[in-house]
């Protein structure tokens, strides 16, 4: 990573397009923080954990499997499921790393962010200069990194010191379901959320939790189906 | 509950779950190309699989199924929250309200 003028106009300018959006990456820090110590989780092992994989939802989604002790490779499997969406992501921006070292690349992978996608993306794409580009990535990347580290301490810190029957973890939950709803504005999402969740609720009694996966498979062939099944009903609607 | 060494290999592995599918692309370069189908299939994954987390939270009491009860409650509120405000804060104020107002309040 060179510091070159581009670089740091770069990084600049991707810091001011990320600023207004960062806002939203301090509750969801501070509840995954209190998520963390609300499993039982000492504030060295959450922070630990929230260096180590920095993932929101794949932090938050793992939390109940890892309380329940669940298998190890039903905990993986899940956040590699919640993780998948960044496989859509990392190729859709591949393009302007392309002449970055490997380590360099593996820590652009590491640090991509669906915020920072959200508001780089475009920018990022249109540009040509290397040196421009990866400071904007870099700048709001390293930004959102701070970010979530500091108030995810504050939420690990807040949290020791709040009764038990507050129930804080609850907050978990409705971080997952704020991510879930603006998706099911679209009928194929809806369909997929609701085929997982009931398909989680008929298939709880299966034995080392793997109706969650049976659940979550069921949900995505629903989706997928109804995808197909309204773009066949009307062709208009196909690019929605 | 108190958790052992164990507990930081589940990390380590929840980490590579995370920084592999986001590194690949970046990483292999933008040659390789994702199947259109493959493509369209993932973007169900997540909502799939958070609806799947959260369900058992809200609608079971103690392992039963129970239609009505405040954790329901509180994350229909939640929900109506986020979809009509922008407030990143209000969803958690909103819905830790009514869960707490009712459990403390009206000794639900």
């Amino acid at each position: 990573m060179k510091l070159t003028p581009a670089f740091r106009q770069g990084a600049c300018e991707g810091f001011r397009d990320f600023l207004p959006l960062s806002v939203g990456v301090i509750p969801w820090a501070m509840v995954t923080g209190i998520a963390m110590v609300s499993t039982g989780f000492t504030p060295l092992q959450a922070m630990g954990m929230n260096v180590i994989v920095y993932a929101g939802s794949a932090q938050l989604g793992t939390l109940p499997l890892i309380g329940a002790g669940a298998p190890l490779w039903l905990i993986v499997t899940t956040a590699l499921v919640l993780n998948l969406r960044f496989v859509i992501f990392s190729a859709a921006i591949a393009g302007a790393f392309r002449e970055c070292s490997l380590p360099m690349r593996w820590l652009c992978g590491h640090l991509l962010s669906d915020g920072v996608f959200a508001s780089c993306m475009k920018r990022l794409r249109l540009s040509k200069d290397r040196h421009w580009q990866l400071g904007y990535y870099i700048g709001p990347s390293l930004w959102c990194w701070l970010l979530w580290q500091c108030f995810a301490l504050v939420g690990v810190l807040a949290a020791a010191s709040i009764p038990k029957s507050w129930s804080l973890e609850f907050m978990a939950s409705i971080a997952m379901l704020i991510i879930v709803a603006p998706m099911t504005k679209l009928r194929p999402m809806l369909v997929a959320a609701v085929t997982g969740a009931v398909g989680a609720l008929a298939l709880r009694g299966m034995p080392l939790r793997l109706g969650l996966i049976v659940a979550i498979v069921l949900g995505i062939a629903a989706g997928f189906a109804a995808e197909h099944w309204q773009a066949k009903r009307s062709p208009a609607n196909e690019a929605e | 509950m108190n958790y052992d060494s164990s507990l930081w290999l589940t990390f380590i592995l929840i980490g590579l779950a995370t920084t592999l599918p986001r590194g690949s692309f970046i990483v292999l370069g933008s040659r390789v190309k994702l199947p259109s189908v493959v493509h369209r299939a993932l973007r169900y994954a997540p909502a799939a699989a958070l609806a799947a987390i959260v369900a058992p939270d809200v609608f079971l009491v103690s392992g039963d199924l129970h239609p009505f009860n405040l954790k329901l409650a509180a994350a229909v509120v939640a929900v109506v929250a986020a979809l009509y405000s922008r407030n990143p804060w209000l969803p958690f104020i909103a819905g830790m309200g009514v869960l707490l107002g009712l459990r403390f309040g009206l000794g639900w």
